[in-house]
């Protein structure tokens, strides 16, 4: 018994503590250190079966896919269903409804969470200021269905409040949701309800990494407080506001269709209707999913998303001389 | 602070503000209390501000008490606790191998992962593969295609790897194997790590809809999320209806219901949450050095 031990503790040293050092055979590195391949498994199996073989399943989109003949015994059509997008009635609406959202989301959802973390920078109270970003975190954890959920009881026209402050001043009462106008402001006001709490936490964090020596020769040099968040808080988180911009700019046509297919009914496809929407609808809600078409169409957006995100990177390099590669 | 100093007109101002942010972020959800407490007589159409109109515990009444509404909540704490349990194992079994500098196709482990990291197949074929795979009507269609992500792999990896050296030489000097130096020492060391992301995992399964909705078709099978769904946005109260005990209770609406419902689902996680914020920040700020 205690001889195995010792054996067993003598290998152990050579994979563990030596091996770093070790300049061996593939094979031996394997027959030596079995347990680590095995651990890598589960992980390289589900890398595989959810992650690749979705994005082999690509190659569906230049076939008129028919999943009883599946990928190898389906007709190819080359490039059909692109232009058949390029075609579609729906596609002017779609592009614009989808640019249009992650226009005003760059617009009103991103700079949120910078203010906000401005603004709790400055709160002295260190009790007040720990309470106030617990609650702005809240909203995080709430599901969409939920959120969604509370805002159609809110703008309810018969019992919610805000048609009840309406009509108490007189106006008349909106159907929120049955109206196009009403959609972008819902879509967007609900997003920063629920994400502005959570995302200044990146914000805060690279806050709290500025040197307070900054602040005290600041001071000195008799700077008020709006200058000092001017010259020192803002400069120096300047690196992480532009990494997330140009992801945010990289994300501008990855809408958050979940949110959206809880929003939106006919009566508003007029404006709510996006890409990724359609693809759902076409591909895995209707009867008889045309999975080729769809899945060509969020081809198409993940290249287009693709080229944003480079090209934004590549301004945010020669601008600020930060960028993500 | 760097500076003591009397409050200004802008920390006055500043404090408003934070103060009425605060009550726009909890107005909702008291409001919501107020309505599940509400008398559904009394109610009507009358709006909760935020005191409940009447009191009646009815809706609490027949949502605990209704054994499919009941099956909606239970699978929901499977999925959740199953889904973060199959994430943390995986994801730490495959982190921990690539610590070892030399260990060997690590190198083509990683490049496989970043390079998911980047493109997908997207939602139609991740779709057709959990169907071809008859995951279908499964919890598995649900808990394992997000098991793996790169990004925590990556940042699992940073976490393991700062760990001292000398712990894990000291471990296998008693003759313990990778699987013991992961259990007995690395994932002990992380828990900090491993809470933060458990936290994530698990919010992102309780709150799903999406993937519950296109993968379980069997009503039996489907989570409190999809219950929501049903009686919040697409106002199908069916499932109330049909309720066994409905007849027992009287005096029910179903605004006191919606009320209720989205009480019973978000208590668990908001109390949870505000304990496990001191580790937001550090796991926020291991993923954004990595990113």
């Amino acid at each position: 018994m205690s001889t195995s031990n010792v054996e067993r503790g003598i290998t152990s040293i050579e994979s563990l503590g030596t091996s770093v050092h070790e300049k061996g055979s593939w094979w031996r590195y394997v027959r030596r250190n079995p347990a680590l391949y095995v651990m890598l498994l589960p992980g390289l199996l589900n890398l595989l079966l959810f992650k690749y073989l979705p994005m082999w399943g690509i190659v569906i989109g230049f076939q008129q896919f028919h999943p009883a003949l599946g990928v190898l015994g389906s007709k190819w059509v080359g490039f059909k269903h692109y232009i058949d997008f390029f075609n579609d009635p729906y596609f002017f609406r779609l592009v614009r409804n989808t640019l249009l959202l992650g226009v005003y989301t760059l617009a009103f959802s991103f700079p949120a969470p910078i203010v906000l973390a401005l603004l709790l920078n400055e709160v002295r109270s260190i009790g007040f200021k720990r309470v106030t970003q617990t609650i702005s975190y809240m909203p995080y954890f709430i599901s969409t269905v939920v959120v969604i959920g509370l805002l159609r009881e809110f703008t309810s026209p018969n019992d919610g409040i805000v048609n009840a402050a309406i009509a108490a001043l007189g106006g008349e009462r909106i159907p929120f949701f049955l109206r196009p106008l009403w959609f972008p402001p819902l879509y967007v006001i609900s997003g920063i309800w629920a994400q502005i709490g959570f995302s200044s936490i990146i914000y805060l964090a690279a806050m709290a990494n500025i040197n307070p020596e900054l602040y005290e020769s600041a001071v000195i040099d008799g700077a008020r407080r709006f200058r000092q968040v001017w010259h020192i808080t803002i400069p120096s988180i300047l690196p992480v506001i532009v990494i997330l911009f140009i992801l945010a700019v990289g994300g501008i046509l990855a809408t958050d269709f979940q949110k959206i297919l809880l929003m939106y009914s006919p009566f508003t496809y007029e404006t709510a209707d996006v890409i990724s929407t359609y693809i759902y609808r076409v591909g895995i809600e209707s009867e008889g999913s045309n999975f080729s078409y769809a899945t060509a169409v969020g081809v198409f957006t993940a290249l287009i998303s693709l080229i944003f995100l480079i090209i934004t990177n590549r301004v945010a390099k020669s601008m600020s001389e930060t960028s993500l590669w | 602070m760097w500076v003591e100093r009397r409050a200004s007109a802008f920390d006055l101002f500043n404090y408003a503000i934070m103060a009425v942010m605060s009550a726009c972020f909890l107005y909702p959800v008291v409001m919501t209390l107020a309505l599940s407490f509400s008398d559904a007589d009394q109610l009507g159409n009358a709006t909760v501000g935020i005191w409940p109109v009447g009191y009646s515990l009815n809706a609490y009444r027949l949502l605990l008490s209704d054994d499919r509404i009941l099956r909606f909540y239970l699978n929901t704490i499977n999925y959740a606790g199953t889904g973060t349990l199959i994430m943390l194992i995986s994801t730490s079994m495959m982190a921990y191998p690539l610590t070892f500098r030399d260990f060997r196709g690590g190198k083509l482990v990683s490049i496989l992962l970043v390079i998911s990291l980047f493109f997908s197949g997207g939602l139609v074929p991740t779709y057709l593969v959990v169907l071809r795979l008859g995951l279908v009507d499964t919890m598995w269609s649900l808990v394992l295609p997000p098991a793996i992500s790169a990004f925590n792999v990556m940042i699992f990896r940073t976490f393991f790897a700062n760990i001292p050296a000398s712990l894990r030489e000291s471990a296998s000097i008693d003759g313990a194997g990778h699987f013991t130096v992961l259990g007995r020492i690395i994932i002990p060391l992380s828990k900090p790590l491993l809470a933060t992301f458990a936290l994530y995992t698990a919010v992102m399964f309780w709150n799903d809809f999406f993937w519950s909705l296109i993968f379980l078709r069997d009503q039996d099978k489907q989570p409190i999320q999809l219950f929501l769904r049903r009686i919040l946005v697409l106002l199908d109260f069916r499932d109330v209806e049909n309720s066994t005990i409905l007849e027992v209770i009287q005096n029910i609406s179903s605004r006191t219901v919606k009320g209720a419902a989205v009480i019973i689902t978000i208590t668990p996680i908001l109390c949870v949450y505000p304990f496990l914020q001191k580790y937001f920040t550090k796991g926020m700020m291991i993923g954004a050095i990595k990113a």
